[in-house]
């Protein structure tokens, strides 16, 4: 091997150095998104599966040669629907038996670390079901922008934790839909109170 | 290939090398607390007649946006600041059962300018904050919500950066970037809840 030949994949082996394979951090709840869901007049929920829809990544993104993964299931599917349970729960609001439920499809999952901005595109269809009946059927799509940086060591751990913040503003759209407090009312109520208690 | 165009690649391999070096990290970066936010402890803080239990919801922000890592990471701190306060009866991230108040504290980690002074921030120092030193601003907002009624207060405080062989900050005690950070969170916390105490937002 020539002295040339040499010295690059001495280059490439020190860029490649770096390279990490990992899933997004634990998901935290969001305390806008707790505020909305703790309101007294929104029942507790049951959460079903979650798969991703055809031709949807739901095991591995690309970024900068490193690898963000699904969650703990090896999904990203999965990793939204731990998260929803994760703001349930945070809210008071999750019965794993109740007869309410709602279930998803990932219908969308891109991240793109660029130099200058970094951007998460996530989306899902949710459906909540009442005794087996939906009672609700909605798809929506969160779009997520951060600083980004020419450095790799920068830029791969921001890029996989703004992939979190996507899915919380993605629950965060599903939380504050009309319809959804509507159809995740508890029987009886009139509605809800304008501010979080 | 000729010896021109060989010297010409073995430059590039070496300066995309030392590139290489440069960002991996290696410049020694010092942090500092800045002085200025008083030291709380439990000894200040009023007591309350009646502790009630609370459900903290606590976020860790990076310039406004959620950051997941750091709010898992602080969280356990902000709920031990909480129970050593004596402020509740009884302390958790989850829905507390009976007549539970709720706590939010959000900290929102924020660039900071050369008008830090005019934005509240780090009045500690007295050297100018260009160069090789940065400083991170941390805003603290914090309400306390119970029967109907909600008490807010805001807490700033800051950390210095300094890279490479840049002097330190006069008086200040160099800290690893966890523990400056651990300090800074805990000095948020106890500063917001003395604030709300002092509201009487738990007498209620």
């Amino acid at each position: 091997m020539s002295l040339i030949r040499f010295a690059i994949v001495l280059a490439v082996a020190f860029l490649l150095g770096g390279c990490i394979s990992a899933p997004p951090p634990k998901y935290q709840p969001g305390i806008s998104n707790t505020q909305v869901l703790i309101q007294p007049a929104r029942e507790k929920l049951g959460v079903g599966k979650f798969n991703a829809a055809p031709g949807v990544e739901n095991a591995h993104l690309s970024v900068r040669g490193s690898s963000l993964n699904g969650g703990s299931d090896g999904t990203f599917s999965g990793y939204l629907r731990d998260a929803l349970i994760t703001e349930l729960q945070t809210a008071g609001k999750y019965d794993a038996n109740s007869d309410t439920q709602i279930s998803g499809t990932l219908t969308g999952n891109r991240i793109e670390t660029p130099i200058k901005t970094g951007t998460a595109d996530v989306a899902a269809h949710f459906i909540v079901t009442k005794s087996g009946s939906t009672v609700y059927d909605k798809t929506f799509s969160a779009h997520h922008e951060w600083e980004s940086s020419f450095v790799g060591a920068i830029a791969i751990p921001a890029a996989m934790q703004n992939y979190a913040t996507a899915v919380q503003k993605l629950l965060g759209q599903l939380f504050n839909d009309p319809d959804f407090a509507k159809a995740t009312m508890k029987s009886g109520s009139e509605g809800e109170p304008a501010s979080a208690p | 290939m000729n010896v021109g165009n060989h010297a010409r690649t073995l430059r590039a391999a070496g300066l995309l090398l030392l590139a290489c070096g440069m960002l991996s990290g290696c410049l020694s970066t010092k942090m500092y607390v800045d002085p200025v936010l008083p030291q709380v402890s439990k000894a200040d803080i009023p007591v309350v007649p009646h502790p009630r239990p609370v459900q903290v919801l606590f976020e860790f922000q990076t310039k406004g946006n959620a950051n997941a890592s750091a709010t898992g990471e602080i969280k356990p701190r902000v709920l031990a600041v909480a129970e050593q306060s004596g402020l509740f009866s009884s302390v958790s991230d989850t829905p507390a059962n009976g007549e539970a108040g709720i706590l939010k504290i959000s900290i929102n980690n924020v660039p900071v300018d050369k008008n830090a002074a005019a934005k509240g921030f780090g009045t500690g120092l007295t050297f100018g904050l260009a160069g090789t030193m940065v400083t991170d601003g941390y805003v603290c907002t914090a309400s306390y919500s119970y029967g109907g009624h909600t008490t807010e207060t805001t807490v700033k405080h800051a950390i210095y950066t300094t890279i490479g062989n840049h002097a330190a900050p006069q008086g200040l005690t160099p800290l690893q970037p966890a523990d400056a950070v651990h300090q800074v969170a805990d000095q948020l916390t106890w500063n917001a809840l003395k604030q709300l105490a002092d509201k009487q937002a738990f007498n209620q």
